[in-house]
């Protein structure tokens, strides 16, 4: 069930022992059906197992949504070089907080999730990136780990197979760019958390230059399932090609913020307003960020769709990682738009002009904006950069800062309208 | 029940020790922390592969300390032993040196530098990229109040305000007695629970302004109790 409210209607698949501090020993997991997964697979050939996930139709969960098990099959079969599993626990989406519940209650889903990932895809080695500001979780993860290594389900010989696994929780130390593939293989490596050119992709060459693969955490925690009851069983929730169940992060103007797991395709106003428990009374949803700060803002008026990947892309949106974020309509869009692109503009690493400055740039015209000093062309000036930015880069930070930029100017024009005429105003009264 | 504790039931429902709402269950704060279960951590790491997460303590704070010697020159080695190079080990010898020190000067990082044969320029880049290592010493307790938008739609900017009214310095500052120092940060991950305010390794969630006095008045009163 989710955590800290339960409603009917989820399925609970991951977030079942949520709010459960006795699922977090290795004794009361395996005495949940943990580890099972892990002494199956041990007996599957690699190929099997990733043909298990390419059945089950799972999709990242990152928000990128690629299709895990074709992820999986990109490494190469033999090169000779190490190969590495990472998990991405560094989580700092806007909005994002379902990781962190998943590692403080199943902290042995992700490590069980890691050990059948590393062997899948013939790695020997499997690097948990924490971000650094997750202490608590990263305790308990850690102790975890060793309880793990101490009942020889990971190091030499797991379980008796022959087979060496083991794992690494690594800290991060502040840096949302270190959630980006690429810059989390740099920062692993000790350096700067700055995203590569690809190619070459991560198969090829990744961690240290050699093939590997990353996962999110919540992806990974799905695949002990698919090993246990085999990939199609998987495919009995969601849509054709949206499959399974996903935990939203439900935060902002609701009367329930917290965790829900439900399965793809829910419809999403019928999820916000009696799952959430919707706006305080008295109050309407003015906007709604289905999947984290870094995609279009969508109306209060254009929720009834369905909650996955295809029907968000044809609503102009995207589902991301799941994080709803509710605006009510007491909600400043362009103060909230300005923090988010603060946020963009303090996070970008720097090494592309056009994300580098265009951040930079968007933020002090939306400041002043928001302080009365903007004026009409500066909406035009925001989508020019918006559009110089996007798609430039060599990473995407820069598309998803453009994001709230283009969709709140297209869709609450009139917000930013009106404080550039009482900023208009004001100055007229000034100057007369 | 009194009719105090009632009242108190009424301003923070269910709120136990600022771990957060919880909800339709029935928890402790040790329980929703997760202590029992982790338990005090070895000073020498633990198991090598979990040697580099340790908690933040801002323990020592002494520039004399040698860095990498006795149970801190273990951890640094099993640290060093799970990667196929020596330069990963910056981001958890940096932690390390941060946890002793309480903040990153330039001799301390020049001292990890040499340690793990990296050019000190290299490690001076490192260290500004990331925003948890402070490259300033900061009041014993560093109080980061998120702003971004979860928390900022649920009044995190006045959350903000009044810890620096009632620390009674400007954000980036150490306070006067030396024991506070509060900045914004952005999403700490808890944004269910807003508004998130993360006090060294401690995640404090559902912060209100009226909130902020007690959590100072706990932090004094612990400040007491810890060598100084």
């Amino acid at each position: 069930m989710a955590y800290p409210y339960r409603h009917p209607s989820e399925v609970r698949l991951l977030s079942e022992h949520f709010g459960n501090p006795e699922a977090r020993t290795l004794k009361g997991w395996e005495a949940r059906g943990g580890y099972t997964a892990l002494r199956k697979s041990l007996g599957m050939s690699r190929g099997d197992i990733v043909n298990e996930v390419k059945a089950s139709g799972l999709r990242g969960r990152g928000g990128a949504g690629f299709p895990t098990g074709v992820k999986w099959s990109f490494m190469p079969a033999y090169t000779g070089k190490p190969h590495y599993l990472l998990c991405n626990a560094d989580e700092s989406e806007p909005g994002t907080f379902k990781d962190r519940e998943l590692m403080r209650w199943t902290p042995h889903a992700l490590v069980e999730g890691c050990l059948i990932g590393a062997y899948a895809i013939n790695a020997g080695h499997a690097y948990i990136y924490i971000r650094g500001e997750f202490f608590e979780a990263a305790q308990i993860v850690a102790r975890a780990i060793e309880e793990a290594y101490a009942a020889g389900y990971a190091g030499k010989n797991v379980m008796g197979s022959g087979i060496d696994l083991d794992v690494t929780l690594h800290l991060g130390a502040g840096a949302y760019i270190c959630g980006e593939e690429t810059g989390l293989m740099n920062s692993l490596e000790g350096r700067r958390g700055e995203p590569r050119v690809k190619p070459p992709f991560p198969a090829v060459a990744g961690a240290f230059g050699k093939p590997s693969t990353i996962n999110n955490v919540e992806t990974l925690c799905v695949v002990p399932h698919l090993i246990n009851n085999g990939g199609a069983w998987y495919k009995q929730w969601g849509t054709e090609k949206s499959t399974g169940t996903k935990l939203f992060c439900v935060s902002g103007h609701v009367q329930r913020p917290g965790n829900y797991e439900v399965p793809m395709g829910f419809n999403f106003k019928e999820f916000i307003y009696d799952m959430c428990g919707g706006p305080a009374p008295g109050r309407t949803i003015k906007a709604v960020i289905p999947g984290g700060s870094s995609v279009p803002i969508m109306t209060g008026d254009e929720l009834d769709i369905g909650m996955d990947y295809e029907a968000m892309a044809a609503a102009g949106t995207m589902l991301g990682c799941g994080s709803v974020i509710v605006m009510d309509d007491t909600t400043d869009i362009v103060k909230q738009v300005r923090r988010m692109v603060d946020f963009y503009a303090h996070e970008s690493c720097g090494q592309c002009t056009p994300c580098r400055e265009g951040t930079a740039w968007a933020a002090k015209i939306l400041r002043r904006i928001e302080a009365g000093w903007g004026n009409e062309a500066d909406l035009q000036t925001l989508m020019d950069i918006s559009d110089n930015m996007a798609g430039k880069t060599i990473c995407v930070l820069s598309d998803a800062a453009a994001a709230p930029i283009t969709s709140s100017i297209q869709k609450f024009r009139e917000d930013y309208l009106a404080l550039i005429r009482r900023g208009e105003n004001l100055a007229a009264a000034r100057i007369a | 029940m009194s009719n105090d504790e009632s009242k108190v039931r009424e301003i923070r429902p269910r709120n136990p020790g600022f771990a957060g709402i919880v909800g339709e269950f029935d928890l402790t704060e040790a329980q929703i922390r997760g202590t029992d279960y982790v338990g005090q951590r070895p000073r020498h790491g633990g198991h090598a592969s979990v040697a580099g997460t340790m908690p933040y303590h801002v323990a020592t704070r002494d520039a004399s300390v040698p860095l990498f010697e006795g149970e801190y020159g273990e951890r640094l080695e099993k640290v060093l032993s799970r990667y196929e190079d020596k330069q990963a080990a910056l981001l958890p010898a940096l932690h390390l040196a941060h946890e002793i020190r309480g903040y990153l000067s330039p001799d301390t990082m020049d001292q990890v530098a040499e340690r793990l044969g990296i050019p000190p320029a290299y490690v001076r880049g490192v260290a500004t990229f990331y925003t948890m290592y402070n490259l300033q010493p900061m009041g014993r307790y560093l109080i980061q109040v998120c702003t971004n938008i979860s928390c900022n739609l649920c009044g995190g900017e006045d959350v903000l305000h009044a810890f620096v009214e009632q620390i009674g310095a400007e954000v980036g500052e150490v306070s006067a007695n030396g024991l506070f120092t509060v900045i914004e940060v952005e999403c700490l991950g808890a944004c269910g629970f807003p508004t998130v305010v993360q006090i060294n390794e401690r995640f404090f969630e559902n912060v209100k302004v009226d909130d902020v006095p007690a959590i100072l008045e706990r932090l004094t009163a612990e400040a007491a109790l810890l060598p100084a």
